[in-house]
């Protein structure tokens, strides 16, 4: 599947290039939680499927509930 | 061949967050980017198109992709997010000192 | 009169600054990609299926472990001690998160989201909670394993955190709990490894006698209780991370 592949890899680097540049952090961590989604279905795609996994539980959900939980709590001081 | 260049775009473009940006935050998303970007190459590259590594009861023995590597990225998925949850701990807790989070504005470190 | 000491600098000198310095992040960067790629010039093809290791692990593997997966019997027979290594990491990083961020701690009683989402998630976490540990036992005979299972148990105390208020979080699974749930998979690693140098003669070493029939649940000697194990230990572990960070502090902190 080259073509499949390709697109995917394009996204890839389109999401990466978008997280770096905003300067507003609740941005950056949203094309995050994309690029890991990205990267899960490119894992698959080489028949790895314990990564695969191990990478949508991780990346795609506790990641981004960490860095959520701690973007919430420097600019104001409370949090939750 | 093709991987070889999106791992370097990868990496590269994780470097430049890490070295360049002011925010802090923005150094532990390029920390992750260079993380996820080695991972990937080193999943891309052992992949010689056998089929996922797990034996099929009652089937014939296949080609099977290579499992030592896909054992070596599992672990370090988990330790890139225990590492920054606690990079993030501790700027939380410098937020709290110094009211700010950009690394050269930081009053203080420069005696 | 006071006469001020620095002067500010020209516009254009400002500007020849910012210019030569991002010329010469540029000049650094593509330096570096550059040399990355004439690294990869002097690589051959991929070989590691031609030294010997990899090839052992891919023919013999379902004899010597008993397991049908083969990334499991890697990570957890032939280099069970690295995982246990990894535990260690994990420890670690929770040790320090709640040493750094645990003062005077108090629940807080958040009004958490709406009816709708409470009732929609009090119908879903039992099938989650399900689906995590078929995931973490099934781990010798379906991709997953003791991490991944372990992870999706940890987002359960997660969505109570979330949805229902950490008051509610805090009654339910109190961190004594967790602590009690983590230290209980750390012990049950270190015990089978202790068992195998008493009744194998090599620490970690997979308890033969343990094994019914290939393809079964009960088969594959330790490898079932050791993902076990895993699973409750890193799954407490990441939840107690993550309510040490929500909290908030009631005292003054200086």
């Amino acid at each position: 599947m080259e073509v499949l592949e390709i697109i995917l890899v394009i996204f890839l680097v389109f999401s990466a290039l978008m997280t770096v540049r905003f300067d507003e952090e609740l941005i950056s961590i949203i094309f995050l939680s994309i690029f890991s989604l990205i990267l899960t279905a490119l894992y698959l795609l080489h028949k790895a499927a314990d990564v695969a996994l191990a990478e949508a539980v991780i990346g795609a959900g506790l990641n981004t509930a960490i860095f959520m939980s701690a973007i919430s709590q420097i600019r104001h001081g409370d949090s939750d | 061949m093709f991987n070889n260049f999106i791992f370097i775009i990868l990496f590269m473009l994780g470097f430049y967050a890490l070295v360049m940006k002011t925010n802090l935050i923005k150094n532990v998303i390029g920390l992750n980017i260079m993380e996820a970007a080695v991972f990937f190459w080193v999943i891309s590259f052992s992949d010689i198109g056998g089929e996922v590594s797990i034996h099929k009861l009652g089937e014939e023995v296949t080609k099977f992709n290579d499992p030592v590597p896909q054992a070596l990225t599992l672990t370090g998925i988990i330790i890139g997010a225990s590492t920054a949850a606690l990079l993030l701990t501790l700027i939380i807790e410098l937020n709290k000192f110094s009211g700010t989070i950009d690394r050269e504005k930081i009053e203080g470190l420069n005696d | 009169m006071e006469i001020p000491t620095e002067t500010q600098p020209e516009p254009e000198v400002e500007i020849l600054n910012k210019l030569m310095k991002k010329t010469l992040v540029s000049v650094v960067l593509a330096g570096a990609a550059f040399a990355l790629y004439q690294s990869f010039a002097l690589m051959p093809g991929y070989q590691g299926l031609n030294l010997g290791l990899s090839n052992y692990i891919i023919e013999s593997g379902l004899k010597d472990t008993g397991s049908l997966n083969l990334i499991t019997a890697v990570l957890y027979d032939y280099r069970a001690f690295d995982s246990l290594g990894e535990s260690t990491v994990i420890f670690g990083a929770v040790s320090g998160i709640v040493l750094i961020l645990s003062r005077k701690m108090l629940p807080v009683s958040s009004k958490g989201l709406s009816f709708i989402v409470k009732r929609t998630l009090g119908i879903m976490t039992p099938f989650i909670a399900l689906f995590g540990l078929y995931i973490m036992s099934h781990g010798h005979l379906t991709p997953g394993g003791g991490f991944q299972g372990g992870v999706i148990l940890a987002a359960i105390s997660i969505i109570f955190s979330i949805v229902y208020g950490s008051a509610f979080d805090y009654r339910r699974y109190s961190p004594q709990t967790k602590t009690a749930l983590e230290t209980g998979g750390a012990l049950t690693f270190l015990g089978l490894g202790l068992a195998g140098i008493l009744m194998e003669g090599a620490f970690l070493q997979n308890l033969g006698f343990l094994t019914a029939e290939t393809g079964t649940l009960i088969s594959a000697g330790s490898i079932p209780y050791i993902n076990i194990g895993v699973g409750f230990k890193v799954g407490a572990g990441l939840a107690i991370i993550f309510y040490s960070m929500i909290q908030k502090t009631f005292e003054e902190d200086f």
